[in-house]
C-alpha cells in the first residue's frame, strides 16, 4: 500500500502553475510543516535525476505535504503576461503557492527548498514572510572569500589557457577583482551582471541572512564539494558573512566528492538522510516513526533510511 | 491546459492534456512521447512548446511521462520496455477519450519514437500518423551512447553484467532494461508500419545510414526520411542552454497538419 498520494495542482492568481502535491496518507496527528521545492534554473518541477520526486514521496512519507511546482514560464506553467523582472516574478509566485497552500491545505507553517537558483529564490523571499520558518538551501550563491580564492587560482596557475583568459578580460577571478576594487574604491561601476556573489551581492546577502536569523528561521544550508566554482570548503559560509550571528541557527553540510547536482545515487540518498534528521533535530519532524523508506534503485544498499 | 493523473491505482500516469485552439471539423489529436533518462529532463521544454505548436494548429494534445519516470508512480527500476508501450497505448485511449478523436497521431523522441513506432504497429486502427523525431534506431548503439553518459567509476551498461543497477548520467537503468534496449531495432519495426510515417533527424548517427538507404516502396508508400540539421533537445549543451530546434517543431507540425488532411 501507498504512504503517500499525489495530485496534480493548477494555482496562482491566474490559474497558471501547475504543480504536484504529495501528501501522507494517513495524516499525522500533528501537522508537520509543509514543504515547498522550487525549480533549479530552467529544470522542471521533478529536477535533476527525478530527486524532487524521490524528496518529496520520502517525505510526505514521514508525514509531510510537499509542493513541487513550475514558475512561470518553466515547466508545464504558462508565461507570465505580467512583464515583471524574472527575480520579482519567481518571488510573486512563491508567495501565490503559499496562499494556496494556505487556502487548499491550511498550511501556514512553510519550509522552502532549493538548489542553485532554487536556494537563491528560496533564501532571498524566506525572509519576507512570516509562513516560513525554515529553508533548505543546497548550493545558493555564496561569494569568494581569500581562502576560496586560493583554492581557485592554485591549480589555475600553471594553465596557459588560465592567462589567456586573464589577458582577454574573460577570467571570472579577473572580474571579481575589478568589481571588487571597483566597490571599495566607490567607483560608478556597472557589473556585467547583477551577481549575488558580487560586492553589492555580498552586502545584501549579509543582510538577509541576518534578517532571516533574527526572524527565527532555521536554516539546513548543503554545499557541493565538486561545485569549485562556486565554493571549495565547508566553513566558507562562515568566513563569507562573519559578522552573521547564525548560533543554533544552521545546520552546515559539506559534500566534499558530491556534484552540483547530487547526480551518484548515494549522494543522493546521503542528502535526503541529511534532510530527515535536519527535521528530527528542529522538532520539524512529522511521524514519530524513525524508519522511512526510501524509493532508491539500489536494492544491494539499504532500501531503509532511519534518523 | 490540464494536468492530471490516468491509468489504473497501481499505474498512475501523470499527463498534461491541451486542448486544440483552433477549431475544425474532424477532431485532431497528438500523443506525444518523451525520451528516457537526462534526454527526458534536457527535452521537457522542447515537448511542451511541440505541444503549444499542435494546438494553434488545432491538435488537442496529451503528453504524459512513463511509470517509473517524471510525476508518474512508480520507480525506473520497476519498469520495461513492454510497460511503457502499454503505457503509450493508455495515453491513445485517453485522449481518445476526452476528445472527439477516432484516432490520433504518436510523435516520439529519442526512445520514445521508437516505443511509438512499435505501438503504432500494434495499433495501426488507433493511429493516423507517426512521427519518429531522431529515432533510437540501433539499441546497441543507444546503449553504447549512454555508456559514455555513466559515471566512469561504475560499470556500463555496455556489456552484459551482474551490477544490481547501473547509473547513466543520475538515472537508474536495470541490467533488465539494459537487455530489452540493447534487442531495439527501428528497421525491423519501419515494414510493420501501415500508417503515414516521418521520420526526422536532426544530428547524424552511424545507424543513420541504414535508414536513409531504404529503398523506396518497402511496404510503406506514405514512409519520408528527412534530415534537418537543428539543436538537439534532448542534451545539456551550455551554449544553446533553453534554445529550441524551432526548424524541427515546425517541420513536425506542419507534415502532421498535411497528414491529417491527408487522410480526411
Amino acid at each position: 500500500m501507498n504512504t503517500f498520494t499525489e495530485q496534480a495542482v493548477v494555482l496562482g492568481r491566474h490559474k497558471s502553475l501547475v504543480g504536484i502535491v504529495t501528501e501522507p496518507a494517513s495524516p499525522p496527528g500533528l501537522k508537520p510543516p509543509t514543504v515547498v521545492i522550487l525549480n533549479t534554473g530552467i529544470i522542471h518541477r521533478v529536477g535533476h535525476h527525478r530527486m524532487y520526486v524521490t524528496l518529496s514521496r520520502t517525505l510526505a512519507t514521514a508525514g509531510h505535504t510537499v509542493l513541487r511546482f513550475d514558475f512561470s514560464g518553466l515547466g508545464d506553467s504558462a508565461r507570465s503576461a505580467e512583464g515583471l523582472p524574472l527575480l520579482k516574478s519567481c518571488l510573486a509566485e512563491i508567495s501565490e503557492a503559499l496562499d494556496w497552500l494556505e487556502t487548499a491545505r491550511e498550511s501556514c507553517r512553510v519550509i522552502l527548498v532549493g538548489l542553485c537558483s532554487g536556494a537563491d529564490h528560496a533564501l532571498l523571499y524566506g525572509h519576507t514572510d512570516p509562513r516560513i520558518i525554515g529553508l533548505i538551501l543546497m548550493d545558493p550563491s555564496i561569494p569568494p572569500t581569500p581562502r576560496y580564492l586560493m583554492h581557485y587560482i592554485r591549480p589555475r596557475l600553471i594553465h596557459m589557457s588560465s592567462w589567456l583568459s586573464v589577458v582577454r578580460g574573460r577570467s571570472r577571478l579577473f572580474q571579481m577583482l575589478v568589481e571588487s576594487i571597483a566597490y571599495a574604491v566607490r567607483l560608478k561601476w556597472e557589473p556585467q551582471y547583477v551577481s549575488l556573489e558580487s560586492s553589492n551581492g555580498r552586502a545584501h546577502l549579509e543582510w538577509v541572512y541576518q534578517r532571516s536569523v533574527d526572524r527565527g528561521i532555521k536554516f539546513l544550508i548543503i554545499f557541493a564539494g565538486q561545485s569549485s566554482f562556486r565554493q571549495t570548503y565547508r566553513e566558507q559560509l562562515l568566513d563569507a558573512f562573519p559578522d552573521v550571528a547564525f548560533a543554533k541557527h544552521l545546520r552546515l553540510e559539506f559534500f566534499e566528492d558530491c556534484d552540483h547536482t547530487f547526480t551518484l545515487e548515494s549522494d543522493r540518498r546521503k542528502l535526503i538522510r541529511v534532510i530527515l534528521e535536519w527535521m528530527v533535530s528542529t522538532g520539524f519532524a512529522g511521524v514519530a516513526k524513525k524508519t522511512t523508506r526510501l524509493s532508491f534503485a539500489k536494492s544491494a544498499q539499504s532500501d531503509e533510511i532511519t534518523w | 491546459m490540464t494536468p492530471f493523473y490516468f491509468g489504473s491505482g497501481e499505474r498512475r500516469l501523470f499527463g498534461i492534456y491541451e486542448p486544440a485552439l483552433s477549431g475544425n471539423e474532424s477532431a485532431r489529436a497528438a500523443v506525444l512521447c518523451h525520451p528516457w533518462g537526462s534526454e527526458y529532463l534536457h527535452a521537457h521544454r522542447a515537448m511542451r512548446q511541440l505541444a503549444t505548436k499542435l494546438t494553434r494548429a488545432g491538435f488537442h494534445t496529451l503528453r504524459f511521462d512513463y511509470f517509473g519516470t517524471g510525476d508518474s508512480a512508480g520507480e525506473m527500476t520497476e519498469a520495461t520496455l513492454a510497460t511503457w508501450e502499454s503505457d503509450i497505448e493508455s495515453a491513445i485511449d485517453e485522449l481518445k477519450n476526452m476528445t472527439r478523436a477516432t484516432r490520433v497521431a504518436l510523435v516520439g523522441l529519442r526512445l520514445g519514437a521508437t516505443l511509438a513506432a512499435t505501438v503504432g504497429a500494434k495499433r495501426a486502427s488507433d493511429v493516423h500518423g507517426l512521427v519518429l523525431w531522431d529515432p533510437v534506431v540501433s539499441g546497441t548503439e543507444y546503449l553504447t551512447e549512454l555508456a559514455s553518459q555513466s559515471n566512469p567509476t561504475r560499470q556500463t551498461p555496455a556489456e552484459p553484467s551482474d551490477v544490481t543497477c547501473y547509473e547513466i548520467r543520475g538515472f537508474p537503468l536495470t541490467p533488465n532494461m539494459a537487455r530489452e534496449f540493447r534487442t531495439v531495432d527501428l528497421l525491423q519495426l519501419l515494414p510493420a508500419l501501415s500508417t503515414p510515417v516521418l521520420i526526422m533527424t536532426t544530428v547524424s548517427l552511424p545507424s543513420h545510414r541504414a535508414l536513409y538507404s531504404i529503398p523506396a516502396g518497402r511496404g510503406n508508400e506514405s514512409l519520408a526520411i528527412e534530415h534537418m540539421p537543428d539543436i538537439s533537445a534532448w542534451i545539456e549543451n551550455t551554449t544553446t542552454v533553453g534554445a529550441l530546434p524551432v526548424s524541427a517543431m515546425q517541420r513536425i507540425v506542419q507534415w502532421l497538419e498535411r497528414c491529417h488532411e491527408y487522410i480526411h
